[in-house]
Parts: structure tokens; sequence; C-alpha cells
């Protein structure tokens, strides 16, 4: 199978301090791939290397045979690649709908579309499609919402699914499963492993070890910005290294 | 008019941006020279608009972007709020030199349309500016609210670092209010050309108090509020000349305004960031 994804080399520094130390791993074209480790290992600022936050010092990034170790971080959503993060970014005084159809931005962009009046047209194809995304979360209630009114939980379930309106080859979901109670972990993981069978790669950085052990076929282990692991599920669970990271640490998520 | 231009720059960009009365005042300007030099009165409003769109981008490029790109983030700075009033000063003398600084008379085309009711007279050319002004604001929240740009010019008014990572063009947008920003000014300083049918270099500074009186009074970065503040403003303008005279016009205006910030620190129609939508 090939990768949709090769992290090779990466180092990054913050103020001299290495956060990233020569971490390279790839992640295979539909698979589903977790990445964790204890607190403070560097798996945020992964994802923030891959959608552009930071730059690298050194390494590179490939995704799907296209480099993009150095472009702008505004043109990662069009080669196929987009997030969610782990403390929310949604934009706190638009509605749901809205913050879906921004997921979606990038894909409707002649000039046309944008001066349309989309509310005004109730058979708008744009709106209805971020419609039936709300609804294949389970999320329909809320449309028209300001989504800083709405609890936690649904909002960081609207994160996910404006990361997937704009139908990512790689799906970067940093803790999607914080802070949900376990009903609403059950639908997610449903809903991602249904995302996972149209062509979408899942990248997750999650604690719950569980969700991960039921989601992913590949987890990747980082520590003090280092991989320390790479296998199955049941192999980090075994693999001493990684006990070690996480007893040492004083984490109560071990795997 | 002009309240809602800074009202715009404020809301979204969080800019107080200092060159909007001169746009106004450099639209006027030309359109009064072109007309003065023979042309329709339309096509001398045209040249005012063009400039004024012109000009607006340059400063675009010269205050909010440079000091962006140098700081990281335009708004924090007093930086752009400075050079921008550096612009308004340049622009004045700009005039100045060209035109010299007596105020012009203006031939308007309407100057005798008017009528009257119940013993107030009302201009045509003042009607039309108030209609023309609520249909503005109405298109621009239309715009704002319901379009695909205006999405992304709300979602920069909130996190535009997001809004880049969804793919919204930062670089390309922001030019576009400042476009919105030009063509309010120059609007409105040829409506004003046509009804005070006279100009000078200096209407900018009357018109910069009055307009950040009544985005003040109207409620910062609250459109409507801004056109509702403009109308306060000139109805206390009026209704002071009538009773006290023109030489203390300033007085009630910012008294107004002082006592609203008092009671009311966030405006009549309450504090908005463009994004809240609250229009
Ligand atoms: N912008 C930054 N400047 C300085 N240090 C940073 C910056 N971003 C992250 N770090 C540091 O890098 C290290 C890794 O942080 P990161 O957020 O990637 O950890 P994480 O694995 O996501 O942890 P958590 O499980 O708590 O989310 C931490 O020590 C953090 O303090
Ligand atoms: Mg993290």
């Amino acid at each position: 199978m090939s990768n949709v994804l090769n992290f090779t080399s990466v180092d990054k520094s913050f103020g001299g301090l290495r956060v990233i130390d020569n971490v390279s791993f790839n992640v295979k074209k539909d698979s589903r791939t977790a990445l964790i480790g204890p607190n403070g290992a560097g798996k945020t600022t992964i994802f923030n290397l891959l959608s552009g936050i930071y730059e690298v010092d050194k390494g590179s990034i490939i995704l799907d045979k296209n480099d993009i170790t150095n472009i702008p971080a505004r043109k990662r959503i069009n080669m196929g690649m987009s997030r969610s993060f782990q403390n929310i970014r949604l934009m706190p005084h638009l509605s749901t709908l809205e913050n879906v159809m921004l997921g979606q931005h990038h894909l409707a962009n002649s000039t046309k579309e944008n001066f349309f009046p989309l509310g005004l047209i109730k058979r708008n194809k744009w709106a209805a499609r971020a419609e039936q995304a709300l609804i294949n979360a389970g999320l329909e209630t809320y449309p028209g919402q300001v989504v800083s009114e709405l609890p936690y939980g649904i909002q960081k379930r609207i994160e996910v699914v404006r990361a997937l309106v704009s139908n990512p080859k790689l799906l970067l979901l940093d803790e999607p499963a914080a802070g949900l109670n376990s009903t609403e972990t059950k639908e997610l993981q449903t809903l991602l492993e249904n995302v996972s069978t149209t062509g979408t790669t899942l990248f997750v950085v999650e604690h719950d070890m569980n969700f991960v052990r039921n989601l992913c076929q590949h987890v990747v282990v980082l520590n003090f910005g280092k991989k320390i692991f790479e296998g199955t599920p049941d192999e980090v669970a075994k693999d001493p290294q990684v006990l070690e990271a996480y007893l040492g640490g004083n984490d109560d998520n071990a795997p | 008019m002009v309240a809602v231009a800074f009202t715009l720059t404020i809301g979204m960009l969080n800019f107080l941006n200092f060159t909007i009365p001169a746009l106004f005042m450099v639209a006027a300007m030309i359109t009064w020279a072109a007309t003065a030099a023979g042309l329709h009165w339309l096509v001398g409003a045209s040249i005012g608009m063009f400039v004024s769109i012109i000009a607006s981008l340059i400063i675009e490029r010269f205050t909010y972007r440079y000091m962006k790109a140098k700081y990281g983030d335009a708004t924090e700075h007093a930086l752009p709020l400075v050079s921008s009033l550096g612009f308004l000063i340049i622009f004045e003398h700009v005039v100045i030199m060209i035109w010299g600084t007596d105020p012009m008379s203006f031939d308007s085309p309407f100057a005798h349309a008017q009528f009257k009711i119940g013993g107030i007279i009302f201009g045509i050319p003042q009607l039309i500016s108030l209609g023309l002004s609520i249909l503005l604001v109405f298109g621009l929240s239309l715009l704002l609210k319901r379009t695909r740009l205006g999405r992304a010019l709300r979602s920069i008014a909130e996190k535009p670092d997001t809004a880049t990572l969804m793919g919204v063009d930062v670089g390309r947008i922001v030019p576009v209010v400042f476009m919105m920003t030009g063509f309010l000014c120059a609007l409105a300083g040829i409506l004003f050309t046509i009804n005070y049918k006279n100009v000078s270099p200096y209407i900018g500074d009357h018109v910069a108090t009055n307009a950040i009186a009544g985005m003040v009074i109207g409620g910062l970065g609250n459109i409507w509020g801004a056109i509702a503040g403009g109308l306060i403003i000139g109805m206390v303008e009026v209704l002071s000349i009538h009773f006290w005279g023109a030489d203390i016009i300033k007085v009630p205006v910012w008294g107004l305004m002082l006592l609203i910030l008092v009671f009311r620190p966030a405006g009549l129609f309450g504090h908005t960031q463009i994004g809240k939508g609250k229009f």
C-alpha cells in the first residue's frame, strides 16, 4: 500500500529547546493511524508543522507525492489536508452551518460564488452539502445556532465536521474524543469509521487508548520529541519503552 | 456614510483608519475640480470615486499590510493609526498645493430641487443621500451575512489565523475592505459636494469629527448603528444651529457623545464585532 504522508527527519526547536527531534514516520493511504505520547511529547507540534502553522527547521513533508514542506498554510487545504484542533478553534460568533461552510470555503471559489447571496436561495448546493455533513454527524439540530452558545462536546464535533467537509485525503484530528462522554465517543468512532471508507485517511492524536485501539490499526508513539515506537495497538501496549515513557510521565492514560 | 466606513475598518480589522476623511475630501475636491473644468458632474464624480478607491488600496499597502508584515499583527500597534494620520496630512497638503485653501463653490445640478413640509425644507439631494446610505448599508449587511465573501470577511474578523488554515486568502480579502472603504468615502464626498455646494481641503476634518462621534454613538463596529448615529449627529447639528447658532456647533455634538459614553459605553445599539451576527 502506498503512503499518503511521508514525514522525514524533521527537526523543530523553539528558542533553543528542541521539541521535535529527527522524527520520521509514514502514514499509509486509507489507514487509520494514531499519534500518541505523554503530555508535552510534541504531538500538537507535529500537527502544526503538517498544517503549516510552524515551519520545519529541517526535514521534509510529502503529502501524496506533493512536497508541502514549505508551502503556505493557506494552500495546504487545497492539497487535500485539513485538521481539527485540541483547543476548539471554531469561529465563535458564526452559526454551526456557517462554520461548516467555512470548511468548504476553498472548494467554492469562482467569482460568482463569492457574491452569490447564499442564504436567500433555498436549494444551494453548498448549504445542502454542509447540512448533509451535519446530519451524518448527528448534529442536525443546531444549524442556525451561534457556536459559542453550544456545549463543549457539540463544538468539538462541529470542528470535526468542519474539517471533514473539505473532502481531505488526510484528516488530522487533535484529541477529537477529549471531553466527549462515552455515547458521544461511540458516535464519533462510527462517524470516523464511515469517513475512512470514503477515501480519507485518518491521522489522530488521542489520549483515550480505548478509542485508539477501537479505531486505529497503526500507532506512532512520541516521547520528548522523539519517536520511540511504532506498531499495532497491541504491540504498543506491550512495548517496555512505551510503558516506561508513560509511567515515568505519571500519566493516567497509559496504554 | 463616513461613519459606516470607519465602523467597517474598526469592526473588521480593529484599525481606526484616519485616512477615511482624507479620501472623502479628495473625492469631493476631484468631483468639484473636474466639474469646474467643464466635465459633466457625473464624470467628475466617477473620477473622484476611482481615485479614492485606488488611494485606499495604496493606503492598505503602506499602513495595514506593511505594519502587519513587519510586526506580525497590525492591530496591536498604534503604528497603522499614526501612519494613516500621516496619510491624512499628506493628502490634505497635496490638495492644498494643487487647488489652494479657499472653499470652492460647486454648481449643483440639483440646486433648486427641494420641497417643504410644515415649514421644514427638505432638499431632494439630502433625501437621496439618506436613501442611498440606507440602501448601501442594507446591501453591505447582505454581503457580509449571506455571501461566501462575507463569511470569509467575518472569519477574518474573528480568527484570521484559523481562517487562513481554512484556505481563506487574508492577503486578498483585506484589500476588499479597503476598496469598500474607498468607495463609501468617495460616495459620501460626492454627495457632500452636491448637498453643500462648496468644498475645501478642510471638509475632511469636520466630517471626521462628526463621523467618529456618529460611530461611537451608534456603537463601534455596528454598521446600522453608524447610520443611525450619523443621522442623530446631523439632527443635533441642525437643531443646535437653529437654537444656539453655528459658532458652538461642536459642543452639543461632543457633549452628546460624552453623555452616551458615560451612560451607554457600548453605544446606543451595542458594541459589536462585524462577526457577531448582530445585523
Ligand atoms: N510555540 C511554542 N513555543 C515554545 N514552545 C512550544 C511551542 N509550542 C509547543 N511548545 C513546546 O513543545 C512541547 C510539545 O508541545 P505539544 O503541544 O506539541 O505537546 P503535545 O504532545 O501536544 O501535548 P498534549 O498531550 O499536552 O497536548 C512542549 O514542551 C511545549 O511547551
Ligand atoms: Mg497537544
